[in-house]
């Protein structure tokens, strides 16, 4: 298994509001879509596997479920943060779909840096935009390691 | 028949019996979570890693808990169904038929780890008055849910907002 990511932690005294997030692309295949929806989440609403019945929606095509993006954006922070860095809590608004076939591309923003309860946290604002504009937007809180000394 | 603020309102605020999910949380359901995200965080699947980490086990994707508490397509719940249920049943008989998630809102508490059997409560928040959206008219609603784990500590609490509309169709 790929253990790249558990050296790349990123340290509450190396971030300053305005710390921009590297970008994250991620292609958004039909297999992601369908396997988010019944595979990862659960989710058998037919919207996200079924074309016609997305189509009688009033969809273009099978879009994402909202548990896919989520799960997407949590990846995205500890990808960003580090195995050690603790999701304190996601928000996330969704806008335009997620349609097989785009290409998602993350960001996000260190908003708020503060202490609380003992713990260094840092208020990211994230976007997830597609070809259609922005698909999610919101805000996490990320507990983050302090550098050693 | 058009559906008045007083009926909404005999929705909203009930707060639903605990449910247990179906399947207890597990390294089968963290993989194919992790497989689909393309999420390879070392807590979820590498026990060295997490065995030396804080947790001293493997953890469960925090995003993940909603996941142990859905509805299987098969076999159909056997109970009553809860607040969330008869009222998108309420909106789906005057015609709001089409669902889409809008927001959703999740802050974590205890860790996920395997074996945990995790339960939900469930209830109806806010409803907005009827809005003409590019989809059709519909209602945005507001569910609030609790999930905490077999010892009765809070998991994740959670908001989930809805349009529930009169679908334009593309067919």
């Amino acid at each position: 298994m790929n253990t790249t990511n558990v050296s790349s932690t990123v340290t509450w005294d190396e971030v300053d509001v305005g710390y921009q997030l590297p970008v994250h692309e991620r292609e958004i295949t039909a297999a992601l879509i369908v396997g988010g929806a019944i595979s990862a989440t659960h989710d058998y609403a037919e919207v996200h596997h079924d074309y016609h019945a997305a189509r009688k929606a009033g969809a273009d095509n099978v879009f994402m479920n909202i548990l896919t993006t989520n799960g997407l954006i949590g990846k995205y922070l500890t990808d960003w943060a580090g195995p050690t860095a603790k999701l304190k809590s996601i928000t996330l608004r969704l806008a335009v779909p997620n349609y097989p076939g785009d290409v998602m591309t993350m960001s996000g923003k260190v908003s708020e840096k503060y202490e609380k309860d003992g713990e260094h946290l840092v208020e990211v604002e994230f976007g997830g935009k597609n070809s259609l504009g922005y698909h999610a937007s919101g805000k996490a809180v990320v507990a983050l390691e302090r550098r050693k000394s | 028949m058009t559906l008045t603020r007083e009926r909404i309102n005999e929705f909203i605020g009930i707060q639903s019996e605990r449910t247990e999910g179906p399947d207890k949380v597990c390294p089968q359901m963290i993989r194919h979570w992790c497989e689909v995200m393309e999420d390879n965080n070392p807590l979820y699947q590498e026990e060295e890693y997490a065995r030396n980490s804080e947790y001293g086990e493997v953890i469960a994707p925090p995003m993940q808990v909603q996941v142990y508490t859905m509805s299987p397509i098969w076999p159909k719940a056997q109970r009553e169904p809860n607040m969330m249920e008869k009222f998108v049943a309420e909106l789906a008989e005057h015609g709001y038929t089409s669902i889409v998630a809008t927001e959703q809102g999740q802050e974590y508490f205890e860790p996920m780890k395997v074996g945990d059997q995790i339960s939900y409560q469930i209830s109806v928040d806010k409803v907005s008055p009827e809005k003409q959206t590019a989809r059709g008219p519909g209602y945005f609603v507001t569910f609030l849910y609790e999930f905490t784990n077999q010892r009765n500590e809070v998991v994740c609490k959670q908001t989930f907002t809805i349009l529930a509309y009169n679908a334009i169709s593309n067919e």
